[in-house]
């Protein structure tokens, strides 16, 4: 067979796989078009799960006529004005995306710039140019992608249901809103009701409105702001509660330059900074904004440019874990207050439920009552702090309050100044001493065992090389290793508190923990491991009787403590009631 | 099959054979133990496919047979009858039940047909010696504390027995976990100088530590490359062996240290015991800092305190400062048998090597903790 050169209109459809692979990814392109456009306000328009219509419309620059010609041709753009790829400003700059989608649907774009008589349109239908033709509009552009993928029925069939694809098209949306405040968007999907994001001001302020309105409130209340400066790199934004998690890592939200992306660099630094906080595989909500010369970052990796490569991924990665970890320390007093929430949805679904309760309780009233006050002491709580009659009234001011009775022997009540905090004494115990015992790690450094017989463990060369280099850090972990030819390394001392262990296998994990995340949290794991069972066994247990002195003293220890508001196995420790919502529950409010 | 036997003397065997069957299986008849009525007696045999252990008990057969029975309720039965009872044991023709008699208990256990048992096929075991019992008690007893727990490197997961020539022909046995070592040896018994070097299942050493506590005087091994078999009067013991290659220990052992340290075991292992108690629960070190005449031993924890003891010793060499992980000096004090302990040390980051001032033949190697 010859080789010849393939007809352009397949070069298309080839291209167009790595760029347009499904409705989300023809919403994402247009948006961020509509965004290097300039527009204040952009619109977007499903039907059929973005696979039957997607339309943009945007109030930017738009297009000369003749411009619009060339933009439906490959590799033409006017986003890179002096062909510097090391310094991209703009979201787009490939001059793929409107080819792409014109050779697998039915595309029109109809386009006018502010001081032009009328507008233009173009129609490219399965890669065929139609000819410009008039068309009426006001200044802007207006972007319809009809019958995706109608050219290319095999691409069609992967398509998931109508409702998931119009799901993921409205959160390509979201992204992008969250990460321009400064537009307005409106949504228009045909199974909801339409969405609008008001414009915000620039600036802090503008993001945390706009985070509210997208995020909505759960994660506004359960969050702390997160601030962090290093060098030129800058992150703000918002970090969820580690009561507040998923199951999967899809609400995070990350973006860098204002780019929404999913880089593993910025993914593992989010998991490193929440390793103790959360159970394995629960995700932690987080929308992050990491702003940098743009010459420090190369977007220029993926023709869907969801992953970025740094220039320095350890100072990003370092500054994202501390920023983290310094806002989770502060507000990590706090615990998720969805509980009330909960319980209230309870009592509002269970409307006439009182009643009903009461209704099978009266027969028990006809009960002997004697033999019933035999029982009584059973309902009494477990201890009682009302009996010593004067409390310092000065503890109702503080966070968890003060006090008032443990119940089941297991939960303290306290009443706060604004409502009450039900706390589970062994989770928040079992917190202390393991933030105890991990500050004792910090502070002495961990005490390391030799080993008789070096172990010797093969690995890549890469790999070897990679930790060889860490040496000093690992060792400061309690782990002492040298560099054993090109592919090998050998473990002389391992930390004395994980007893013995398998340092071959211990290694390896590392290796390959650094070679995706670059970090050395397999080892930092084990220990805590071993510190997170040695805490929990040297805890107080549910179960046990409190005196009110003693309730009050775990009160005050876990506002001292950082991230006492769950376990270390990322439960929450307490629960708090607001006033309101218990006002709530009795139709107060 | 139709026996009648002393409670006893089926207590006895019993105790001794139903410890290898696991507690959960997933193959049913490994729960069961074997009972077989021979001219000679009763026959019962456990196994756990890595480990058998038969064991003959005199009885009244009136008629010969053999079937299987779960083997921790069989012992949980018997043990709970009456002292000096005579208990019958006989199987329902047709159906697979066994009826346990005794006085005026009955009992019917449920049986699986004693053809589907496993047999731990042993094979030609060509190597056979005699050695006393208190001489397999002093190379099992003093090595067991060093056996290996980590799963991944199973070959250190038993005892390495094996002869050597050094000055005469030897039965050695060596244990280490790659933080310390043991080593121990006795002269060889006839027929042992040719055996392979084997590697003794962490099970199998419990388990011939047990029967060691009834036996008589002598006990008969058999060794082949893959398997062992330990016959200790009515009792013989057939095991696997751990098919891997024992380290080359020869080189960890250090015969060039020329420190010198002589203490008195029992003061030493009282003041490491009491140092530590201040230690956290895990990783617990403790500093042995060494002057001419003087051993100082001090245990530094920064959430409670410190504690200090002093001893005086018999140390004449430069001043040393060394750490260890104090359970591992009090596991290996506990096997020295003399007064004196003797302690060969290089510097803080080389092994140490220690061993009794009196009798030869055991030695224990100790790498130090940084601390």
């Amino acid at each position: 067979m010859t080789v010849r050169q393939l007809p352009e209109a397949v070069v298309n459809r080839i291209a167009a796989g790595e760029v347009v692979e499904r409705p989300a990814s023809v919403v994402k392109e247009l948006v961020e078009n509509a965004l290097d456009a300039g527009a204040r306000r952009i619109e977007v328009v499903l039907a059929g799960g973005g696979i039957g219509l997607v339309r943009v419309t945007d109030d930017g620059s738009g297009m000369s006529a003749a411009d619009l010609a060339l933009a439906v041709e490959r590799h033409a753009t006017s986003k890179l004005p002096d062909d510097d790829l090391f310094s991209v400003s703009t979201l787009g700059f490939r001059g793929e995306a409107l080819p792409a989608i014109g050779a697998v649907a039915k595309l029109s774009i109809v386009t006018r710039t502010p001081d032009a008589d009328g507008a233009s349109e173009i129609l490219v239908e399965g890669g065929k140019k139609h000819a410009l033709r008039p068309a009426a509009l006001g200044p802007g552009t207006r972007v319809e992608v009809r019958e995706l993928f109608y050219a290319t029925p095999a691409r069609r069939k992967f398509l998931k249901s109508e409702r998931a694809e119009s799901a993921a098209a409205i959160e390509a949306v979201r992204r992008l809103a969250l990460a321009r405040p400064d537009v307005a968007f409106t949504l228009v999907a045909e199974d909801r009701a339409p969405v609008t994001y008001a414009a915000q001001a620039h600036g802090a302020e503008g993001r945390h409105l706009r985070m509210a309105d997208v995020l909505g409130a759960e994660l506004r209340d359960n969050a702390v702001a997160v601030e962090g400066t290093r060098e030129d790199v800058a992150i703000s934004g918002l970090a969820g509660l580690p009561t507040l998690s998923r199951a999967n890592s899809l609400a995070q939200y990350l973006f860098v330059n204002g780019r929404p992306v999913r880089d593993k660099v910025l993914l593992g630094a989010v998991r490193a900074a929440y390793a103790d906080l959360l159970h394995g595989g629960r995700y932690p909500l987080v929308a992050l904004f990491v702003s940098l010369d743009p010459r420090e970052v190369d977007v220029n990796v993926h023709p869907a440019k969801t992953e970025v490569r740094f220039r320095d991924p350890g100072l990003v990665r370092g500054l994202l874990v501390r920023a983290l970890k310094d806002a989770l320390a502060q507000g990590s007093r706090r615990s998720a207050s969805t509980g009330a929430e909960r319980f209230s949805s309870f009592a509002r679904r269970n409307g006439g439920g009182a009643a009903g309760w009461r209704r099978s309780a009266a027969p028990l009233h006809g009960f002997a009552e004697e033999s019933q006050a035999a029982f009584d002491s059973l309902n009494v709580p477990s201890a009682d702090v009302r009996t010593p009659a004067a409390l310092p009234a000065d503890t109702l001011d503080r966070p968890l309050g003060a006090a008032r009775a443990q119940v089941h022997e297991t939960y303290i009540v306290a009443q706060t100044e604004d409502g009450l905090v039900l706390v589970d004494q062994h989770a928040a115990h079992e917190r202390l001493v393991y933030e105890r015992l991990k500050a004792a790690l910090e502070r002495d450094g961990v005490a390391r065992q030799m080993l008789l017989v070096p172990a010797v463990v093969e690995l890549d060369p890469a790999d070897a090389s990679a930790l060889v280099e860490r040496a000093n850090e690992l060792s400061g972990l309690g782990l002492v290793i040298e560099a054993f030819g090109p592919g090998a390394v050998l473990v002389r001392e391992v930390p004395a508190l994980l007893g013995e262990t398998d340092a071959a296998g211990l290694v390896r994990d590392l290796a390959e923990h650094m070679a995706e995340w670059d970090s050395t949290l397999p080892l930092e794991r084990r220990l805590l491991a071993v510190a997170s069972s040695m805490s929990c066994h040297g805890s107080v247990r549910a179960g046990r009787r409190l005196k009110p002195d003693e309730m009050n003293a775990l009160l005050r220890a876990m506002e001292g403590t950082d991230y006492a508001g769950q376990c270390n196995h990322g439960r929450p420790t307490y629960v708090e009631l607001k006033l309101a919502d218990i006002e709530k529950l009795f139709g107060r409010r | 099959m139709k026996v009648t036997l002393e409670r006893s003397e089926l207590v006895k065997a019993l105790a001794h054979v139903h410890r290898v069957v696991e507690r959960r299986n997933t193959i049913p008849i490994l729960a069961n133990v074997l009972i077989r009525a021979g001219k000679a007696g009763l026959e019962l045999k456990a196994t756990d496919l890595d480990l058998e252990i038969v064991e003959s008990v005199p009885a009244e057969v009136k008629s010969q047979g053999a079937t299987t029975v779960p083997a921790h309720m069989l012992y949980d039965i018997v043990l709970k009858l009456a002292e000096g009872a005579q208990v019958q044991l006989e199987t329902a023709g047709d159906r697979a039940t066994l009826l346990v008699r005794a006085g005026r208990s009955r009992f019917t256990l449920q049986t699986l047909p004693e053809g589907d048992f496993p047999d731990l096929a042993a094979g030609e075991l060509p190597h056979r010696f005699t050695l006393a019992a208190k001489d397999l008690k002093r190379l099992l007893d003093k090595t067991q504390f060093a056996i290996s727990t980590e799963e991944t490197r199973y070959y250190l997961n038993g005892i390495y027995l094996h002869a050597i020539d050094d000055k005469g022909a030897k039965l050695r046995a060596v244990a280490t976990d790659g933080h310390r070592l043991a080593q121990v040896e006795i002269p060889a018994p006839k027929g042992a100088a040719g055996m392979p070097g084997v590697i003794v299942p962490r099970k199998t050493v419990n388990e011939v530590q047990r029967l060691l506590e009834d036996a008589g005087e002598e006990v008969a091994a058999e060794v082949s490359p893959t398997k062992i078999r330990f016959t200790l009067g009515k009792t013989v013991l057939t095991s696997k062996l751990i098919d891997g290659t024992f380290p080359d220990y020869a080189r960890v052992i250090p015969l060039g240290n020329d420190k010198t340290l002589v203490v008195d075991k029992g003061e030493f292992a009282a003041a490491v015991d009491r140092v530590s108690t201040v230690s956290s629960e895990r990783g617990r070190a403790v500093k042995l800092s060494l002057s001419d005449g003087k051993l100082t031993l001090s245990v530094t924890n920064p959430d409670s305190g410190s504690a200090t003891e002093e001893l005086e010793v018999d140390y004449g060499a430069e001043a040393l400062d060394i750490g260890f992980n104090s359970r591992y000096l009090l596991d290996i004090a506990a096997q020295i048998e003399g007064e004196k302990a003797e302690l060969k040390l290089a510097d803080p980051g080389s092994p140490t090597l220690l061993r009794d001032k009196e009798t030869a033949g055991a030695i224990y190697v100790l790498m130090p903790m940084r601390v």
